[in-house]
Formats: C-alpha cells, sequence, structure tokens
C-alpha cells in the first residue's frame, strides 16, 4: 500500500515537476529552439511571428515583449567574445568585420534585460552605421571598454555581465532563407582591469 | 524493481505531456504581456511611450537608444484605427500586433508615398466596406488588413545623432492613433 503511494507520488513528482523544469530550461536558454547562431552572435528572426515555433512564442509570452517585425530588422545579441568568454563591462572590447547588407545598423551595450548600460559622464554605449568613423576602405573598428581610445571609443562603465546587441534595419537577411550564411563582425578582447 | 521502472516511466512519459502542455497555455495565461503593461499605462487609442522612456519597464524587445518608440492599443470592433503624423524622419518602422503581442504585420518607410506615416488598419470584413465607399481623407494612407479584434500597433521612429533629439521628440508626440 505505502509502496504504491509512494511510487505514484514519484511519477507525479517527476512528471510535474520534469515537465516545468524542462519548460524553463528550454525557453531561458540563450541558444534556445528557434534562435540562429553566427559566430558568437545569437538572433531568434521568428520571435513574434504568427508561423513561430512554439517555444518561440512561449518566449515572446512570458518575456512580455514586442518582437522586431521581418520588414523592420533583425536583432543579434551577444554575451560571448569570440573566444566564448563571457562579456565583461570591465573589459575592453574591438569589434571589426563585415556586416551584412541593411539601410543602417545600430549597436549599444545592454544589461541582461536589453537596457542600455550608463556609459561614462553623457557618452552613451552605443553608435550606429551613419554616425562611424570609418578606414578609407570602408571598413570599420569599433572600440567598447572603461578606457578610452582613438576612433569609434563606446564607453561603459561598472561591473558585471553585459550583452551587446546588433540590429540591421531594412535588411533583406531577416526576410531570405540565407540568414545562416552572413558575415558578422568579430568581438576581440583586448584587455580587463583585475 | 519492475514497479519502480514502470513508474519511472510513467513519470517521464507524463513530463513530456507536462511540458507540451505548458508550452502551449502560457502564451494564453500569461499576465505580463505586452498588452496588459500597456493598459495599465494608458487608455486604448492614445500613444504612449514603449521602450521605457517615460520610466517603467520597455515593452519593445530590445529598446534601442537611437529609437523612439510608441504603441498605441485599438479594438477594430470600433471600427478601423488611423495612424498619422506630422512630417518625416530618417526611418521609421511600424508594426501591428495582435492581442497576444503576435506580430501579424509590419513595414516601413520604403513603403509609404513620400515617406510618410499614414496608415489604416482594418479587418478583411471593413476592407471590403472601405473599398465600395472610400473616404476622400483616406484617399493617399496605406491600408493595413489585420484579422484580429484588439490589437497593437507600434511605431519605431531612427534619431541618427542627438542633434535629431528635439525634431524626433515633436514627431513622436504628433503620432495620432484615432478611431476611424
Amino acid at each position: 500500500m505505502l509502496r504504491t503511494v509512494i511510487l505514484t507520488l514519484a511519477t507525479l513528482l517527476i512528471a510535474i515537476g520534469g515537465g516545468a523544469a524542462s519548460v524553463w530550461y528550454a525557453l531561458q536558454a540563450q541558444e534556445g529552439i528557434g534562435a540562429v547562431t553566427i559566430g558568437n552572435w545569437t538572433a531568434y528572426p521568428n520571435m513574434g511571428a504568427p508561423d513561430a515555433d512554439p517555444y518561440s512564442k512561449a518566449r515572446a509570452a512570458r518575456e512580455g515583449v514586442l518582437a522586431l517585425g521581418r520588414a523592420e530588422g533583425l536583432v543579434f545579441f551577444s554575451n560571448r567574445d569570440s573566444s566564448g568568454d563571457t562579456l565583461s563591462r570591465k573589459c575592453s572590447y574591438v569589434i571589426e568585420g563585415a556586416t551584412p547588407p541593411a539601410r543602417f545598423w545600430t549597436f549599444y551595450a545592454a544589461d541582461r534585460s536589453l537596457a542600455i548600460l550608463p556609459g561614462k559622464g553623457k557618452r552613451k554605449p552605443a553608435a550606429n552605421s551613419l554616425s562611424l568613423l570609418r578606414n578609407p576602405d570602408n571598413s570599420f573598428t569599433m572600440t567598447i571598454g572603461p578606457d578610452a581610445t582613438p576612433g569609434n571609443w563606446l564607453s561603459v562603465s561598472g561591473e558585471g555581465p553585459m550583452v551587446f546587441v546588433l540590429t540591421f534595419f531594412d535588411t533583406p537577411v531577416s526576410s531570405s532563407a540565407g540568414i545562416a550564411e552572413i558575415a558578422l563582425p568579430q568581438v576581440l578582447r583586448t584587455g580587463c582591469h583585475a | 524493481m519492475r514497479r519502480l521502472l514502470y513508474a519511472l516511466l510513467l513519470g517521464l512519459v507524463g513530463a513530456g505531456i507536462v511540458h507540451i502542455v505548458i508550452l502551449v497555455l502560457l502564451p494564453l495565461f500569461s499576465q505580463r504581456d505586452a498588452w496588459s503593461r500597456l493598459a495599465a499605462a494608458a487608455d486604448l487609442y492614445v500613444m504612449t511611450a514603449a521602450d521605457g522612456s517615460d520610466g517603467g519597464k520597455s515593452t519593445v524587445e530590445s529598446p534601442d537608444p537611437f529609437f523612439k518608440a510608441s504603441a498605441c492599443r485599438f479594438d477594430l470592433q470600433d471600427g478601423p484605427v488611423r495612424l498619422t503624423a506630422d512630417g518625416t524622419v530618417p526611418f521609421w518602422s511600424a508594426s501591428i500586433y495582435d492581442r497576444g503581442g503576435q506580430n501579424v504585420y509590419n513595414f516601413n518607410d520604403r513603403t509609404a508615398t513620400g515617406g510618410e506615416l499614414d496608415f489604416v488598419v482594418v479587418t478583411p470584413a471593413q476592407m471590403i466596406d472601405m473599398r465600395k465607399d472610400l473616404p476622400a481623407e483616406l484617399e493617399q494612407s496605406i491600408f493595413v488588413e489585420a484579422d484580429v479584434d484588439e490589437g497593437i500597433v507600434v511605431v519605431r521612429a531612427f534619431a541618427p545623432d542627438d542633434s535629431w533629439a528635439s525634431r524626433i521628440a515633436t514627431y513622436v508626440k504628433s503620432i495620432a492613433c484615432t478611431p476611424q
């Protein structure tokens, strides 16, 4: 009798606990179902779309956010540099490389809730492709970190993890099938404060 | 021993069922979805900041510092809803979301005549009525057919740098969300 009760309880515990935990895990994982990963960047091209998979739909509902549409743009997130280490506000990073075709793009450093981080003084850790200093061959290099550098410097203050948000607006990438084949800028760590 | 294995197996099958049920029901029972948060901030047909610039939590997914995003809730059962703004900006984009926050239609300023923001959200049935007798003031408008009742429209306006701030602020303030 007691064995039956214990076994029943164990079954229910596994079913409810395991079911809930697996949903929670699938939704909070950064590289979950529905995500497209290119290098250290992750995008959710189907987030909020009516034809999205159930995981993307549940993620949108849980976070209660209105996602960017495909005709508007495509957002890439990164919480790691190109060597796979977590981004830290105490470190300096260089961002350079190719960007996919788009009318323009914006970049900013954010906290985990994707709100922009405070910079030093009035300098915000944000840049867009229209107001960037470029090299003679039209490529660009951005430096982001607590220490001032010449060129495109985005200042970050404080400590803790950070997320880079790179958004391409009015881009053919979001509506075509070749999203996994595009090249995105590299994030290289140049140094850290102890 | 066999009973224990049986219980474990049953538990795992149950976990699979619970997983699917939670996943499907989550969007239906979410209490803190975008609609509820916007409802707490403003009435139907009132444009309100959606990027957290009013001090609250942002309703749009990634509150871009170069963008001003504002939203208005509508109910197409009251009739079509029209969005207009004065002037032009370097870039704007608009999205129509249904009650659950799914993006059902989106477009940007390249879609509009001269980049001006002027569009009307209608249901397919209202579109048929509109086609029969198009009001003169809507001749230049873009018609967006959305098969929803309650919904949210978000307009995002791009400010390339701080020198645009006052112009974008004026533009965002001029966006009107009016039931027809």
